[in-house]
């Protein structure tokens, strides 16, 4: 959004709520301007540079149906189909307040609406929220899952335009969430604000394919003892793909655990980014954080920037971070050619068993087979395989 | 009758570094050879030219597998052709289960050979009937390929590959190193299982034991990237013996 105000200007009369509340907004947001790289959080996404890229990633539907899912889909921002589901109340659009992130201003300031649902109950059906379209998207979903809810949560981004995406995600007293994002394409700055209370369980499980520019952003806040999360995400870049993930994983109270892996397959000129930072609070005691990084590199113009961060203060706790960055196995794919598979269909089996070690954390085989599909249709355009098993 | 593997005169390095000095050997159709040698001198060298393996510079010689040259085949064309390595360290693929990769090799070598591919089920039959007969239980199809297994359930999986692939040659790189007991009488049963008029071994082993179990037909000494002597399956008793000393001395001293 590089010129906001006429945008906004343009668009205002359109939006519900407060007017002057948005106006405010924005001009906190233009104040502070679109993020920059000599930010911290921004280091390595030139935000700007970026939005001026374009890719030619295509958008493959990835096939839900035989979940048989709520679907919420919204088309340039526009709610199109909403989900009815007993255990599943949606309720009103209601405006974030200022803060002190940019990219969240700029939410408040343009939000067009988002899903606010209120999740009692186990919910059946997985809940997809689907971001289609070509035109620029500002969206403020807003989960709740009461004490013992269960869901999983789809954030399925088919956009190839710019979108905004903020997720206020709260899970209460032992709820237990599934979050699945694919991003295949266009730029996406996604923000998800994400709160656990006492064993409240999350597993986010993300996929990108593409994108100019794929910026996933989570901040997780445990505030009572047992609360878990495990955030695993896999990227397979090709092009100019840009993919980055940020996390801030803020164990406030002891007893509480995070697992983090990210793993980045990177063809090109395609650029991976990980930065994970996790915060002990001092009486945070018996924490557990484990957080890894691996990337393939295939190609030498490609790049992986990991950057694991640790914070503690509190004393008795497991905390550990590996990285490992390196070049297809020769030896493997010797193993794989000596047993008969030609080099294409070598490449392709390593590198689908690289991403599987991410895709392999989704419980729900039908949901994993969906996403498999996708991740198979891309490597095999990206190494022009033919029928690729 | 002409033979299956004729290796004539075989020179090959690395970097630069010689590793096979002229090397000469040649498998008729149904014959069984064992090769061993001292540490380092050559013998999965000798393995991985002959599967095609990149960085191997062959300076001289030449190597004939049923009739073709193999010194310009792909090492998934080496596959196709019938050449089949049980690897001395196998690897590990992570992510991949053992099914996938099993029912992927197959069937790009049926393809590779102008066969129709195999269906789910009739793989899956003919997978099961394969492992229990070396000792191997479903789940371990299930899981990654070699992740997590011990040594000598990697080994098993090498023949349990090759049970499946039928190869015309079996080039077995101290396939035997690391098996207890009973595991190696069933490795061995694997092998012997695969023998027949048509096809050869080639035989990896620093263990005369393995050859009480797979009666080879002839037994050669490596040394220095050459075989430095050949003989019956006695040969191999001597060096139990009496080790490689003569041999090592001998190829020092040449
Ligand atoms: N990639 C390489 N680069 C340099 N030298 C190598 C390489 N691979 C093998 N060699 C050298 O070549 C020689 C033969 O090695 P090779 O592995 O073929 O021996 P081997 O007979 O199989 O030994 P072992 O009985 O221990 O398995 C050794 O001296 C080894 O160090
Ligand atoms: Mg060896």
């Amino acid at each position: 959004m590089l010129d906001a105000q006429s945008y906004f200007d343009r668009v205002s009369g359109d939006l519900s709520g407060d007017a002057t509340a948005r106006a405010a907004a924005l001009a906190a947001a233009e104040a502070a301007g679109l993020p920059t790289r000599r930010q911290e959080a921004w280091h390595y996404t030139d935000v700007t540079r970026l939005l001026g890229k374009r890719t030619d990633d295509t958008i493959g539907a990835v096939d839900f149906a035989p979940l048989n899912p709520l679907m919420a889909v919204f088309d340039n921002g526009a709610l199109r189909e909403a989900p009815v589901a007993e255990g599943l109340a949606l309720h009103d659009f209601e405006a974030a307040p200022i803060g002190d992130n940019a990219m969240l201003n700029y939410n408040a300031a343009l939000a067009q609406g988002g899903l606010n649902a209120e999740i009692s109950g186990a919910l059946a059906q997985p809940l997809i929220v689907t971001t289609q379209g070509d035109e620029p998207v500002h969206l403020h979903h807003k989960i709740t899952l009461a004490p013992k809810a269960k869901a999983v949560l789809v954030d399925n981004h088919m956009s190839c335009g710019y979108t905004n995406a903020r997720f206020d995600i709260t899970l209460g007293a032992d709820a237990e969430l599934t979050l699945i994002r694919v991003q295949q394409a266009g730029h996406q700055i996604g923000t998800s604000q994400i709160e656990l209370a006492e064993n409240a369980r999350v597993k986010s499980v993300a996929l990108v394919t593409g994108g100019a520019l794929a910026r996933h952003e989570a901040n997780v806040a445990f505030a009572a003892a047992g609360a878990h999360a495990e955030l695993h995400s896999a990227v397979l870049g090709r092009g100019d793909n840009h993919a980055d993930f940020t996390y801030v994983i803020d164990h406030q109270a002891a007893e509480t655990s995070s697992n983090t892996t990210a793993y980045n397959v990177l063809d090109a000129a395609s650029r991976g980014v990980f930065q994970g930072k996790v915060i002990v609070r001092k009486d945070a005691q018996h924490v557990d954080a484990q957080m890894q990084t691996r990337a393939m590199m295939l190609s030498e113009g490609a790049e992986m920037d990991a950057k694991p961060e640790l914070e503690i203060y509190a004393d008795d706790v497991v905390c550990a971070h590996g990285s490992a960055i390196g070049e297809l196995d020769k030896d493997a794919l010797f193993f794989l050619r000596a047993r008969g598979l030609d080099e294409a269909s070598a490449i392709y089996l390593l590198v689908a068993g690289f991403i599987e070690q991410v895709l392999s954390h989704i419980d729900d085989e039908v949901m994993a087979d969906s996403l498999r599909a996708l991740v198979a249709q891309k490597i095999a355009a990206q190494f022009s395989i033919e029928g690729a098993a | 009758m002409s033979a299956l593997l004729n290796i004539d005169n075989l020179h090959a390095g690395i970097d630069g570094t010689p590793i096979l000095n002229g090397l000469s050997l040649s498998i008729q159709p149904g014959e069984v050879h064992a090769i061993m040698g001292p540490n380092g001198s050559g013998k999965s060298t000798l393995s991985y030219v002959l599967s095609g393996k990149d960085g191997y510079e062959v300076s001289e010689g030449e190597m004939m597998f049923a009739g073709q040259s193999l010194a310009d085949m792909a090492p998934e064309e080496r596959a196709i052709a019938g050449l089949f390595l049980a690897f001395q360290y196998p690897l590990e693929i992570p992510g991949v289960t053992n099914m996938t990769f099993l029912k992927t090799s197959l069937n790009a070598i049926l393809r590779g050979r102008g066969e129709d591919e195999m269906d789910a089920a009739s793989f899956l039959r003919l997978a099961r009937e394969k492992s229990r007969a070396l000792g191997m239980n479903d789940e371990m199809l299930k899981r990654q390929l070699n992740v997590g297994f011990s040594g000598g359930e990697k080994k098993r999986n090498e023949i349990l590959q090759m049970a499946m692939l039928e190869p015309k040659l079996a080039i077995l790189d101290e396939t035997d190193s690391g098996l207890d007991i009973d595991a190696l009488k069933t490795v061995a049963e694997g092998v012997n299982a695969l023998r027949a008029p048509d096809r050869g071994m080639l035989v990896i082993t620093h263990y005369q034991r393995l050859l009480d179990f797979i009666k080879p037909d002839v037994v050669h000494v490596m040394a220095a990237g050459r075989i430095v002597k050949s003989g019956g399956p006695e040969l191999a008793l001597e060096l139990e013996k009496s080790g490689y000393a003569e041999y090592v001395g001998e190829t020092v001293n040449a």
